[in-house]
């Protein structure tokens, strides 16, 4: 195989009784930005620190670049690595700290003095090479970590949580940054995050992990509209969930009864009748009207009437939180426009039948 | 085993770097310290006879111990010196590891450094040191005498000048105990206290004290028993009337010769000394102490 | 903020404790200077005292004795206490308990009992005589247990996790105590050192029983009090505190310095 960069082949490794990582095989192509997404404890963080050499697997295979180095140490593996707490030095400037990796090369004082050169410009850290870690800003040092990660031209950048510390408008900065050097210099980024903004805003590819398996692996847009589990449903992007049984199949659809009424959704593969289903619709995907809708019923859109409880203004868009008979919530995210509703008028909910995503019940 | 697999080896199993690492200092400790106090437990059960050890396995030495007035005398004089010092330590120590916590500032470091440096000066300059201003012939009588007034006759080769003599030793010890808790205490609980309706000694009483309560429990033990087994202090500042068990079990190691009765002595200390641990040990709960480590400033 | 009843006493009491431990020692260093030294007043100063001290075989034979003495049981000390404390912080094991109380419990042990314990175990149990190496051991396993503290003092506040991105960026594990863990903590590697140096340098009752006939100034001291207190006991009474007080004074300026530069703090 050509192009990839890393691959890791059943890898497993346990804590005592807990299995962090499950018989996991991936592969990294070459110059792809490909994000870990999962909740904490998903065996992510675990998942990296293999990579890095930082714990050895109990079973599998690591390979970078079409060489094995599942037994190498982490110092012999040619992987550079940003830290959740960035781990900058505190003893040493902003210079010693970025050369370090090379120094650990031995790497001549001229190529040494060139690359720093090179890092600090593209990172915009210039004139701030004597100064000491504890002297930077928040996304200052980020950007040390970086450099310091990138400097030596790695096989391979991980990034563990990098953003998690930063304040909001640093991180979609910091994201925006991330994903262009990725793309500048064509080294493959491997992204851990909780954050599903993250991981859709920079990365190529994302795999959804839990419980230290992959819940899908797939370009983000195919995650996002296409979610291969209740989990990646529910984890990526804010979904509704109606909960019921299947009462009929009809061809490619099947109509869900539930307490509140009837909808239906895309057939799932193996779903009989009367199975228990869940299905999942984004927020986004469903829209609100007035309650003189009533009556018209277009095809191919699921209708629920109910009363609108409140309007959580967000700026540019806005939830409305629409109360069913059945006293379940529903959240539909819309613009914010003035006099749609106000709370506790009598409302219509509404969404394509396409946009439900039906898996079976987890909780039965 | 290569190398290669052998570092593989260690890798997986961080046991082995402990292992490596801790062995040495814990085997040192055993061996220098652990070994030599059973050797005394065992020679307590023999014999002296003309400064010669025998095995004639007995309990003729804890009788003697036991049984001997004098014996007893040194002891429950050594016991009660003890806590009466660990007392005055304690009481003279919190108030002043409190402030210097509190209200020390940016010299708390310099403020508590200087209480601890005449600890280790060492017990035998000390005493001198005290002697030159308690002594028959030193300042503070002189300076009577001088004036054309008696001397004071209660700092004179007597137990109050020995039991003043081991407070100066060792209330730097309680202090820097008390302090290195003090300084790892929130003191904003204080706060949270009296907005909750504490009187000042209230909140004291629930909060500061049971939370400091494991720097103070270490303060004590480390007075109690260097205290309890002292032989030098009252060796020259005690006179006749302050002899300790201490002094008599270093006696037993030095003139006279009876190893066997020094080693009883010895083990009797040891076992006073560890059921003090032991008595002090259960009113330490590190949940309930807030305890996370240890800061020096 | 005006100070209330209840601090204004806590600091007379600290005032009052100051006056209590330097009292003694500030009478001392005068004295030492003084031509009388059962009435020194009116001041009349002399340096005969030191001359007395230095010119003085046995002193002079005592203070190599406890040199010797004191550079062995410090190093001895840092180097378990330093591989000790870092075993335990950074390396998880069952036996992590055990080994923490192995290592602090001499310190719950008195003097007379390591000195006499160690000499019946020596003489009677390995039949060696007095010798310095074993006075060094004895005295090393109290300076371990202080040495020990003192580095986990600073030590838990250390991120180990420093160690793991050194090592990503192709720093080998020595390379990685030298250039990363050893920079950050050395103060306290520095502290243990003169700590247990110190102790070793002044301890009587370990040195006293394990050493025999060989003489180090404490024992020399406790030999010439009994004989009562000496100009030169003065003489040398000063000199140990003023080689005290450098050595803290030093050690506060590490402190100071060393913790703002040095100690890891997070981020």
């Amino acid at each position: 195989m050509t192009g990839v960069t890393l691959e890791l082949q059943s890898v497993t490794r346990r804590f005592g009784p807990v299995t962090a990582v499950d018989k996991t095989d991936l592969a990294i192509e070459q110059g792809e930005f490909f994000a870990l997404l999962g909740p904490s404890g998903s065996g992510k963080t675990t998942l990296l620190r293999i990579i890095a050499g930082l714990e050895r697997p109990d079973e599998g295979r690591v390979l970078i670049g079409g060489r094995e180095v599942t037994d190498l140490p982490p110092y012999a593996r040619n992987v550079g690595m940003v830290f959740q707490n960035f781990l900058l030095f505190p003893h040493k400037t902003v210079a010693e700290n970025i050369v370090f990796p090379l120094r650990m090369q031995r790497a001549s004082r001229a190529h040494r003095d060139e690359q720093l050169k090179w890092a600090l410009s593209l990172l915009r850290l210039d004139g701030l090479g004597g100064r000491y870690p504890n002297e930077l800003s928040g996304g200052q040092q980020q950007r040390v970590a970086l450099a310091r990660g990138l400097i030596a031209r790695p096989a391979l950048l991980l990034l563990d949580e990098p953003l998690a510390n930063l304040d909001r408008e640093l991180r979609s900065e910091m994201e925006v940054e991330i994903r262009r050097y990725q793309k500048e210099l064509g080294i493959p980024f491997i992204y851990v995050t909780h954050n599903q903004e993250e991981a859709l805003t920079m990365s190529d590819r994302i795999a959804v992990m839990r419980n230290g398996r992959f819940e899908q692996i797939g370009a983000k847009t195919e995650i996002y509209t296409n979610p291969a589990s209740a989990f990646v449903a529910t984890f990526v992007g804010h979904a509704n969930r109606i909960s019921g049984g299947i009462a009929d199949i009809q061809g490619d659809l099947a109509r869900i009864e539930w307490g509140g009424g009837s909808v239906l959704a895309p057939r799932p593969g193996s779903a009989q009748r009367g199975s228990a289903i869940s299905v999942f619709v984004k927020h986004e995907d469903m829209a609100i009207h007035g309650a003189g809708l009533n009556g018209k019923r277009p095809e191919g859109v699921n209708q629920l009437a109910g009363t609108l409880r409140d309007i959580i203004f967000k700026g540019q868009t806005a939830n409305y939180i629409v109360a069913l008979p059945t006293g379940d919530d529903l959240v539909v995210s819309g613009t914010p426009r003035a006099g749609v509703a106000r709370p506790n008028d009598a409302v219509i909910v509404s969404w394509p039948i396409e946009a439900g995503a039906c898996f079976p019940r987890e909780d039965a | 085993m290569n190398g290669m697999s052998l570092r593989a080896a260690s890798r997986r199993r961080p046991g082995l770097r402990f292992a490596a690492l801790v062995a040495p200092g814990a085997l040192f400790i055993v061996i220098g310290l652990m070994l030599p106090l059973l050797a005394i437990v065992v020679f307590s059960f023999w014999r002296t006879e003309s400064y010669e050890l025998y095995a004639d396995w007995s309990l003729d030495n804890y009788r003697t111990l036991l049984g001997e007035a004098a014996y007893r005398t040194f002891f429950l004089r050594s016991l009660v010196t003890a806590i009466l010092v660990t007392v005055i330590c304690l009481v003279c120590g919190w108030p002043v590891a409190y402030f210097i916590a509190r209200h020390g500032g940016r010299y708390r470091l310099l403020l508590v450094l200087l209480l601890a440096a005449p600890f280790f000066t060492g017990v035998i300059l000390r005493i001198a040191a005290l002697q030159g201003l308690l002594g028959p012939v030193g300042l503070i009588n002189m300076g009577l005498t001088m004036v054309g007034l008696p001397p004071i006759e209660a700092l004179m080769y007597t137990k109050l000048a020995a039991g003043l003599g081991l407070v100066y030793l060792f209330i730097p010890f309680m202090v820097t105990a008390i302090y290195l808790s003090l300084v790892n205490f929130n003191f904003e609980l204080l706060e949270v206290a009296k907005i909750n309706g504490a009187r000042p000694w209230r909140a004291f009483i629930e909060i500061t004290w049971p939370l400091n309560w494991i720097g103070t429990a270490i303060g004590m033990i480390l007075v109690f028993i260097p205290c309890l087994a002292n032989a030098v202090t009252p060796r020259f500042l005690g006179g006749p009337e302050a002899t300790s068990l201490g002094m008599s079990l270093a006696g037993q190691f030095g003139e006279t010769g009876t190893w066997a009765l020094g080693s009883a002595m010895g083990v009797f200390l040891f076992a006073v000394s560890l059921l003090a641990i032991f008595c002090i040990a259960p009113t330490i709960r590190l949940k309930r102490s807030g305890f996370t480590g240890t800061s020096l400033t | 903020m005006r100070a209330g009843p209840a601090t204004l006493s806590m600091s007379a009491a600290l005032g009052l404790l100051y006056v209590f431990l330097y009292g003694p020692i500030g009478y001392v260093i005068y004295t030492s200077f003084a031509v009388d030294i059962v009435w020194p007043f009116p001041p009349s100063f002399t340096l005969q005292a030191y001359v007395d001290l230095f010119s003085s075989s046995l002193y002079s034979e005592a203070l190599t004795n406890s040199l010797t003495l004191a550079t062995g049981a410090a190093v001895i000390s840092t180097l378990l206490a330093a591989a000790g404390a870092i075993g335990i912080l950074r390396f998880r094991s069952r036996y992590r308990t055990a080994a923490l109380l192995i290592f602090i419990a001499p310190l719950f042990v008195a003097d007379l009992l390591i000195g006499i314990s160690v000499l019946a175990f020596n003489a009677r149990v390995l039949g060696l005589p007095g010798n310095l190496f074993s006075a060094m051991a004895a005295n090393a396993i109290q300076g371990t247990a202080f040495g020990f503290l003192i580095i986990l003092a600073q030590l838990v506040r250390y991120n180990w996790d420093m160690d793991d991105a050194a090592m990503v960026f192709g720093a080998k594990p020595l390379r990685c105590f030298f250039e990363i863990t050893l920079p950050t903590i050395w103060p306290s590697l520095f502290g243990a050192f003169l700590i247990s140096f110190i102790l070793a340098f002044n301890n009587l009752e370990i040195s006293f029983y394990t050493l025999g006939a060989i003489p180090t100034l404490p024992s020399v001291a406790w030999g010439s009090l009994r004989f009562g207190l000496g100009a030169e006991l003065f003489a040398l009474a000063a000199l140990v505190n003023g080689f005290v007080f450098l050595v803290f004074a030093v050690m506060y300026l590490l402190m100071r310095l060393g913790i703002v530069r040095f100690g890891y703090r997070g981020g």
